[in-house]
């Protein structure tokens, strides 16, 4: 549907601004801005995120250091800018890669049922089945790794409930009867699910997405906690507040900053997600 | 006796100047405006009208169902006192106590986890403060005198063991549990059967003389409420048109809107091709504003300038009767709509577009791998796989002629529309064969099936989900054109714009999308897609029965005119016997999975009779008591007999559990699957004659 908003002409959109909710331009205000920041971070960070200030280490927020600085005297404001970008294209990947297996694989199920239905269900299952963390950490922890690495590791994750969610809007959508008009046409199986039922589980899926780059993003952190995301001395919002945990008494905002500024994507992109849902419902936006 | 010509008797209830509105976001909805009328003890008030016309916001109003969106104005006395002006907690005792309510769907109305008896005797200790065991007891006595005859049994049942009509029955019950003087109905027929609407009805009628409740009936159905009610409501963009005693409504209709809704409605009796239903133009304005006019005067085939030049008052005759329409006097009846002389064609058998021989549809209940159970027996755990099979279509064989309509009559789960689908081969059957122009569709690969289904296309109830909502009228008419490469991409947009001329709607509507519809024209986009394959054969799943009665009119007048137009054959699945009179040249009449009766429209609604067909018309003419359905509607595979025996008045004995009933051949086209001579019912039903005779008052 993202497509079918950018169709609207600019007249049109502004008519339809009125009617947006607010969730959806709080949230999308917020999270263009951060995304706007992450880009640029290189040029409108004050310092190198790398750059060690030996005689200002331990600086409260101040004037020159926005949110202080950390046990080397690195600028924390500019490592949050950096790593921004790092927390971003993680949850992006992530959700894409478990969107691009996840939903098929639903659709499928719910479109099929029977045999094809209970053998991609019962493996996903099994997928449900492992612990999350212990998943992830499985795939990291016998290879060195990477963004990539961790991207893939943390999709895959997400993969059994994205079509799990797929698969049972599509069941729904299923008894519609303008289903059984496509099949008394002979309508064939990539049609059936590409232009009858996908733009019907889209608003869901939209939802799902949202939420499941917010999972990604907190479970990139842990990980970079845990030390088995980003290596040091790479900015990292997870790993910025492993390394501020042994001066939280006396230097907070090591910690606070990036929990901060994680919390505050979190729950912009979540707005975006409940925003989305009620533009796309056909009965409230008219499309 | 009205209540309107006793204005000394004090009232039950009464409603003076009742204006509802709805605010959402920055718009205003006015449900009711200025609604007044009276309700004697004892007596029987039903409101009418089709949907949007605000009869149900009036029940809810009483309720107190309305939410804090609704703003209600004007004063509601009920025994004398003005429920509106209560404190909430003293309005929901009174409710609770005094005013019982019954709703339309009774599959959702009752706890699926609570036991039925429970939740009847819940009220009983809510408001009487009587002990649980006690109103146990009293629920069971209820349920018994609500003519269930295992009461002990319901009251222990949850409510999916129960039948629909059953549960209404319990429903009924529990409203009444606190001995309230006025029962508020809101359709409670609406979901049910036929032969169960006429039971529940009577059950009412029994009801109301025995323990002199009052009733409040809320319908869209002007035919059933003479069977119940004194006086009727007839209630047209939220304003009250009509008021007055039921027979002068119903033979004497004094608003415009109640002739039409009269007239729209099918009469129980054969039609020939060329009779179409009377229709009322156009469709009900959502925003009406009565300070400009009369607000049916846009549909009123009697309209004239003077009528949209001031408000319309709502005037009283001497004999209390209230129209509002100031030349109702003067009025003759609703003008009928002319086509010019159709031909009866005349089919041969031999000739068939499609023949069904012996088809049958078997479904397994059995699911995928989760249908596995564990059980422990003679203490050793076992699986077990349930392998129960329910037949839904059992041995039935018939034929329909290039351009002749036969109609499916049945009740809700008879299997008519798997019928339907088997046809069509969106099921392939069990057993038995398909032929569609002499090619034997059974034998065929599902790929090869693609030039069948360009001539042969299928029409849905559901107004709501047949259409997809993410595409446009354009989008969805277009597709069938592109999947068959009816038309160049070029002139497809012209194409749909014909289409949507031969269902009547604007070209403009190709860019519109399903919700942005009414249910009647979403019916018409649904005819118009599977018209865009240029089918010669249309299943019609009871296209008409999820539409207004004057909806309905326009959509079976459209079915009938595109049927001589384009010599198209239906099979015309509908529970509605007069709706499938109307369009059909034969009928066929089902009973769980098998066809009891076929016949040419007339023969079949002219004695003799199945049992069953019998029972049918007697329902629809409110004639004699009907046997009660067993609980379980669906068969078994083991049984052997006539399907009906269980049902049957003239059942003969145990030959008819036993022997599957002989096909007694009475005509050309008539044939009747039954043990019984066709001689014992072949006296017409009194209700019927007199139905249509009152059919031919408003021919």
């Amino acid at each position: 549907m993202a497509v079918r908003l950018a169709e609207l002409t600019a007249a049109q959109f502004i008519r339809r601004r009125r009617r947006l909710p607010a969730s959806l331009v709080v949230g999308g205000t917020i999270v263009a801005a951060l995304i706007v920041t992450a880009a640029l971070a290189q040029w409108i960070a004050p310092y190198p995120y790398d750059q060690m200030h030996v005689r200002d280490r331990f600086q409260p927020p101040n004037l020159h250091y926005l949110a202080g600085t950390d046990e080397y005297g690195r600028d924390v404001f500019s490592r949050l800018l950096i790593g921004s970008q790092l927390s971003l294209v993680l949850g992006a990947t992530a959700t894409l890669i478990s969107m691009a297996v996840g939903v098929p694989l639903g659709l499928i199920a719910g479109y099929r049922r029977g045999v094809t239905d209970e053998a991609i269900m019962r493996v996903l299952d099994v997928m449900l089945a492992f612990p999350p963390i212990m998943l992830v950490l499985l795939i990291l922890a016998v290879t060195p790794p990477s963004l990539l690495k961790t991207a893939i590791a943390i999709g895959v994750l997400a993969v059994a409930p994205i079509a799990r969610v797929t698969r049972s809007v599509t069941l729904d959508l299923m008894s519609g009867e303008f289903i059984e008009a496509a099949r008394a046409r002979g309508e064939r199986l990539h049609y059936m699910l590409l232009r009858e039922l996908l733009p019907n589980v889209w608003p869901v899926l939209m939802v799902e997405a949202s939420l499941r780059v917010v999972f990604a993003v907190l479970l990139g952190a842990v990980l970079s906690f845990l030390g088995f995301g980003v290596q040091p001395p790479a900015a990292d919002w997870g790993l910025m507040i492993s390394n501020g945990r042994a001066f939280v008494d006396t230097a907070p905002w090591i910690s606070l900053a990036p929990g901060i500024a994680m919390s505050i994507t979190v729950i912009a992109i979540s707005l975006v997600g409940d925003g989305l849902r009620e533009v796309l419902d056909p009965k409230v936006g008219g499309r | 006796m009205s209540a309107l010509s006793l204005p000394s008797a004090e009232p039950l209830l009464e409603i003076r100047n009742l204006t509802i509105r709805y605010r959402e976001n920055d718009r205003q909805v006015t449900a009711a405006r200025n609604i007044s009328f009276a309700l004697r003890r004892g007596g029987s008030l039903a409101i009418v009208g089709e949907s949007g016309s605000g009869k149900s916001s009036v029940a809810g109003a009483i309720l107190d169902f309305l939410g804090p969106t609704a703003e209600v104005t004007g004063s509601m006395l009920f025994e004398g006192q003005d429920i509106a002006g209560l404190p909430p907690a003293q309005r929901r005792q009174m409710l609770g106590r005094r005013i019982g309510a019954v709703f339309q769907d009774p599959f959702t109305a009752l706890n699926p986890a609570l036991r039925v008896g429970r939740q009847i005797a819940e009220p009983m200790v809510q408001h009487l403060g009587v002990s649980l065991p006690e109103a146990l007891a009293r629920a069971e006595l209820a349920l018994r005198e609500m003519g269930i005859e295992r009461a002990a049994e319901a009251a222990n049942a949850f409510p999916h063991q129960l039948s629909g009509g059953m549960k209404q029955r319990a429903l009924i019950a529990a409203a009444l549990a606190c001995g309230p003087s006025l029962l508020i109905l809101d359709e409670p027929t609406t979901a049910l059967d036929v032969t169960i609407e006429a039971q529940i009805l009577r059950l009412l009628s029994r009801l109301r003389r025995e323990k002199g409740v009052s009733l409040l009936f809320i319908s869209h159905n002007l035919g059933v409420v003479r069977r119940l009610c004194d006086d009727v409501a007839v209630m047209y963009a939220s304003q009250l048109v009509e008021l007055g005693e039921v027979n002068r409504v119903l033979e004497r209709p004094g608003h415009p809107y109640s002739k039409g809704l009269l007239a729209a409605r099918p009469p129980l009796a054969a039609a020939s091709r060329d009779s179409r239903l009377a229709a009322i133009a156009g469709q009900m304005p959502t925003i009406a504003e009565p300070d400009t006019g009369c607000v049916f005067a846009p549909r009123c085939p009697f309209h004239e300038p003077r009528c949209s030049a001031g408000p319309q008052p709502l005037t009283i005759s001497p004999d209390g009767h209230r129209v509002r329409c100031w030349k109702a006097d003067e009025l003759g009846p609703w003008p009928r709509q002319q086509v010019a002389a159709v031909m009866q064609p005349a089919f041969r058998r031999g000739d068939a577009l499609v023949n069904a021989t012996q088809l049958s549809k078997t479904f397994g209940t059995r699911g995928g791998l989760t249908s596995w159970r564990l059980w422990v027996a003679g203490g050793r755990p076992r699986l077990h796989w349930p392998p129960t099979q329910v037949p839904a279509v059992n041995d039935v064989s018939f034929s329909i002629s290039p351009g002749e309509v036969l109609g499916l009559v049945g009740e809700s789960g008879c299997g008519k529309s798997t019928l339907g689908r088997l046809l069509l081969q969106l099921l392939r059957q069990s057993g038995g064969s398909v032929e569609f122009d002499g090619a034997d569709l059974s034998r065929l690969p599902t790929q090869a099936l693609s030039p069948f289904r360009k001539q042969a296309q299928i029409v849905f109830q559901n107004v709501g989900s047949s259409l997809n909502p993410r595409l446009s009228v354009g989008e969805a008419l277009e597709r069938p054109l592109a999947l068959f490469s009816l038309a160049q991409p070029g002139y497809r947009t012209r194409r749909v714009e014909a289409l949507l001329d031969m269902v009547r709607l604007p070209a403009a509507y190709r860019t519109r999308f399903p919700h942005q519809l009414s249910g009647g024209e979403r019916q018409r986009v649904a005819i118009a897609r599977a018209l865009a394959t240029e089918p010669r054969f249309i299943v019609c799943d009871e296209p008409v029965s999820a539409l207004d009665v004057s909806v309905q009119a326009t959509i079976v007048n459209l079915l009938a005119d595109l049927r001589d137009a384009l010599g198209l054959s239906y099979l015309f699945i509908s529970h509605d016997l007069a709706v499938v009179a109307q369009l059909s040249d034969r009928v066929a009449v089902m009973y769980r999975g098998r066809i009891c009766e076929i016949g040419s429209a007339a023969e079949v609604l002219a004695p003799p009779h199945h049992p069953y067909t019998r029972i049918l018309l007697a329902s629809a003419a409110d004639d004699e008591p009907i046997p009660e359905p067993p609980a379980s509607a669906t068969a078994t595979a083991a049984h052997s007999g006539c399907v009906f025996a269980t049902r049957c008045p003239h059942k003969l004995g145990p030959v008819c559990d036993e022997t599957p009933p002989p096909l007694r051949v009475l005509s050309a086209s008539h044939a009747i699957a039954c043990h019984l001579d066709p001689v014992p019912n072949a006296a017409v039903l009194p209700g019927l004659e007199r139905l249509q005779r009152a059919a031919e008052r408003f021919a």
